[in-house]
């Protein structure tokens, strides 16, 4: 029953994209025409058809209904609601139904709010994005439809891999998927723009909403993946380099390019062709990432199911979104004004363009250290791994700069400033970032040449940062965003400069020293839940002063069979006290893992400041 | 001249990073930091529990033993098990690409912008 109600109402869904794609032409020509008639009804029963789909499939989870494929593959009588309903999205065919909805509710929310625009602007809009829709809807529906039937119904699922049993990873996806559709609408529109040739002032004003939107949810999903990978694939590491998590990485470079590109072409009226570039290839960027992510040909920690079939579906729908793109740029980039007016190196606009210049430096070392390996197999048949090292390398010693134009870049004028305005007080700051970065180095013994660079730069960005605070001149959002960043890159090198780690194999009753603490293997206990048995170990951790204790477990899923190991984190504002620990084949030990890591929390924070600055940029400009 | 200093320096820093990289972690995890683990999905052999891993570490111990330098160690388990086993790909003609293209677009973004502004 639920899986005719979610068929059928996506071949509805199916039915009223191809008609508006069809009629778009027609009413194109026809100028007084107003869109909010007949293509406003059908994109509504467009989104009305998509949702109830999802819900039916929301259903279908929460009731356990095994006569559809996908909830007997991804379920089991015994999860926790939660987690029945957060299984959903947490497959293939689900999360894609997610990604639909998204656009169709986006297409909506784009249609109701973009009233006062021109016409033609609005119908261009739609039509691509119908065309998008629709290329989802036929990939859902030919290829992963989440609604296949199940003939003799089974009793029972298979499970959801626990590993995705999480609160953090139960919103991860739709918070990070609102950020990659975000950037369809950017897409769309700004074809639109170009061929109805209105790539202008009131363009940038309009679409930097839709920037925003993204970039935040983007930032905020990509802090939601870096937690749970913090505390539940038990490395202590936040960000591994891994391909699925460059994936999301390389929109948001993209994006925050965009969005300061967005910022001149509202303010100066200019950089027209470069904003739809960065548009163009934020989506393909987007696109790119879920097509990597699904066809299962990286190589990745995250990669949890996968089908090289669909890869192929996506691969050529890419193509063939981009290759449109591209004529359409060339055909009509003619259209754009080129009003040029004069900068100076001394400005405004040159500072956004040197942001520009390394956003795409830091997206192609990405990119290329992603894709490289592929193409390099496929053509000598060569494996070769790229992973933390090669990015370092690569993107740290450009960091320095970067750190110091981001210092400099907002504080200057537009059109054109004076030289001499680098002036006394910046100077007094620089030099109080080498003394502070001196004898911190000096002091936690690190003496090689290449970090003190590092940290004279970030703790000049950080000075200037809440300096700036001060000055009226710039808005409050930007501070916030641009001090949080500023807090983002000082934990960062904080935490890998003072992190401590210790590892050891232990049995119950154990005891170990390590730098001034004792670490005491207490108790060892059995425990059983819902879906799960565990093993709780009670460890404890102590100095001269005060003692925590840390209980991390083993956890033996039953349906399907498999083992985690959650990790016990104590955070504090300092530092996190981290320790996880695993099974060995000799009996009665466990491979004890722990690791004191400071300014921890610090870094969680800094993003959602980061985030919070462009939600308060939105809040701002429609309160 | 100044662009082979400026080559010079940015080589000197790549290779002074990489020494401060590899500080305070002992050789053993600091080596097993940059081994992909060959049976695992896209864990580092220091990142994993598995038995591979285990051994891996165990293997890097004796050849520490041995009295091997990292290069040599590195080398060693490249012939063994192919350059897919490192995380930090050396630089030859497959990878020269990898490494330099970043780069190239860096210089190539940064002459298109000082075209674009004027100086004075």
């Amino acid at each position: 029953m639920l899986n005719q109600i979610g068929n059928y109402s996506l071949y509805i869904a199916l039915l009223s994209s191809i008609l508006i794609i069809i009629q778009s032409p027609i009413l194109l020509n026809r100028n007084n025409i107003n869109v909010s008639g007949r293509i406003f009804s059908l994109i509504s029963i467009q989104s009305l058809m998509i949702i109830i789909s999802f819900i039916a499939l929301i259903i279908a989870f929460i009731i356990s209904d095994f006569s559809n494929e996908t909830v007997y593959t991804n379920s089991h009588t015994s999860k926790p609601l939660f987690y029945k309903i957060s299984g959903t999205w947490g497959n293939h065919e689900g999360s894609l139904l997610l990604w639909l909805l998204v656009l169709s509710i986006f297409l909506l929310i784009f249609t109701i709010t973009s009233k006062n625009l021109s016409n033609k602007y609005r119908i261009l809009t739609l039509f691509f994005q119908e065309i998008i829709i629709a290329g989802f809807l036929l990939f859902i529906l030919f290829t992963s439809n989440p609604f296949m039937g199940l003939f003799p119904i089974p009793n029972e699922g298979t499970g959801l891999n626990p590993i995705l049993q999480d609160p953090a990873l139960a919103i991860h996806p739709p918070i990070l998927y609102l950020g990659y559709v975000g950037t369809s609408i950017i897409f769309s529109s700004s074809l639109a723009a170009l061929i109805s040739g209105s790539v202008n002032k009131t363009w940038a004003k309009h679409i930097k909403n839709w920037v925003l939107v993204s970039w935040i949810f983007l930032s905020i999903g990509i802090l939601l993946g870096s937690i749970w990978a913090y505390y539940e694939l038990g490395w202590g590491g936040f960000w591994f380099w891994d391909p699925v998590e460059n994936v999301s990485l390389m929109p948001w470079f993209c994006l925050t390019a965009l969005f300061h590109t967005i910022l001149i072409l509202e303010k100066r009226e200019m950089f027209h062709s470069w904003a739809v570039i960065l548009s163009i290839t934020t989506f393909s960027l987007s696109m790119s990432g879920t097509f990597l992510v699904r066809s299962g040909i990286l190589n990745s920690i995250h990669t949890f199911a996968n089908d090289p079939s669909r890869g192929v579906f996506i691969l050529c729908f890419l193509f063939i979104l981009i290759t449109l793109s591209i004529f359409i740029y060339f055909f009509y980039q003619n259209k754009i004004k080129n009003n040029f007016t004069k900068t100076y190196i001394v400005s405004k606009e040159t500072a956004v363009l040197v942001n520009n210049l390394f956003m795409m430096f830091f997206l192609s070392v990405v990119l290329i250290g992603t894709v490289y390996p592929i193409f390099l197999e496929v053509v000598n048949n060569d494996k070769i791994s790229v992973g933390p090292p090669f990015y370092h390398k690569l993107i740290v010693p450009f960091l320095i700069p970067f750190l110091i134009f981001m210092a400099i870049g907002p504080n200057l004028n537009w059109i054109k400033d004076k030289i001499n305005k680098i002036n006394l007080q910046q100077l007094l700051f620089f030099i109080l970032s080498i003394i502070i970065s001196f004898i911190f180095l000096k002091r936690v013994g690190i003496s090689y040449l290449f970090s003190l660079p590092l940290f004279i730069a970030s703790i000049f960005l950080f000075l200037i940062t809440i300096k700036d605070f001060s000055v009226k001149k710039t808005n409050l959002s930007q501070k916030i965003s641009h001090f949080g960043f500023s807090l983002f890159i000082l934990s960062v090198l904080v935490n890998g400069v003072l992190a401590k780690e210790y590892s050891s194999n232990m049995k119950v009753g154990d005891e170990r020293k390590f730098l001034n603490k004792t670490i005491k293997f207490e108790s060892l206990k059995v425990n059983e839940s819902k879906n799960y048995q565990s093993l709780e170990a009670n460890f404890k951790i102590s100095d001269k002063n005060n003692s925590i204790n840390l209980k991390p477990e083993v956890r033996v899923y039953d349906q399907p069979q498999t083992i985690t190991s959650e990790a016990d984190i104590k955070s504090t504002l300092y530092s996190d006290n981290f320790l996880v620990f695993n099974i060995l084949k000799n009996d009665g030990f466990y491979n004890v893992r722990y690791q004191i890591k400071p300014f921890m929390i610090w870094i969680w924070i800094s993003i959602i400041l980061i985030s919070f600055g462009g939600i308060l940029s939105i809040v701002k400009k429609n309160g | 001249m100044k662009i082979k200093i400026l080559v010079l320096t940015i080589f000197y820093l790549i290779g002074s990073f990489n020494l401060s990289y590899a500080a305070n972690s002992e050789k053993v995890d600091q080596i097993s930091k940059n081994l992909r683990c060959l049976i695992c999905q896209g864990q580092s052999v220091y990142d994993s529990q598995s038995d591979f891993a285990l051994s891996m570490k165990i293997l890097i111990q004796n050849k520490i033993d041995e009295g091997k330098n990292d290069e040599q160690i590195y080398d060693f388990l490249k012939s063994k098990y192919g350059e897919w086993i490192v995380y930090d790909p050396e630089i030859n003609k497959n990878t020269v690409l990898l490494w330099v293209l970043p780069l190239i677009l860096f210089v190539f973004g940064g002459i298109l912008i000082l075209r674009k502004v004027s100086i004075k």
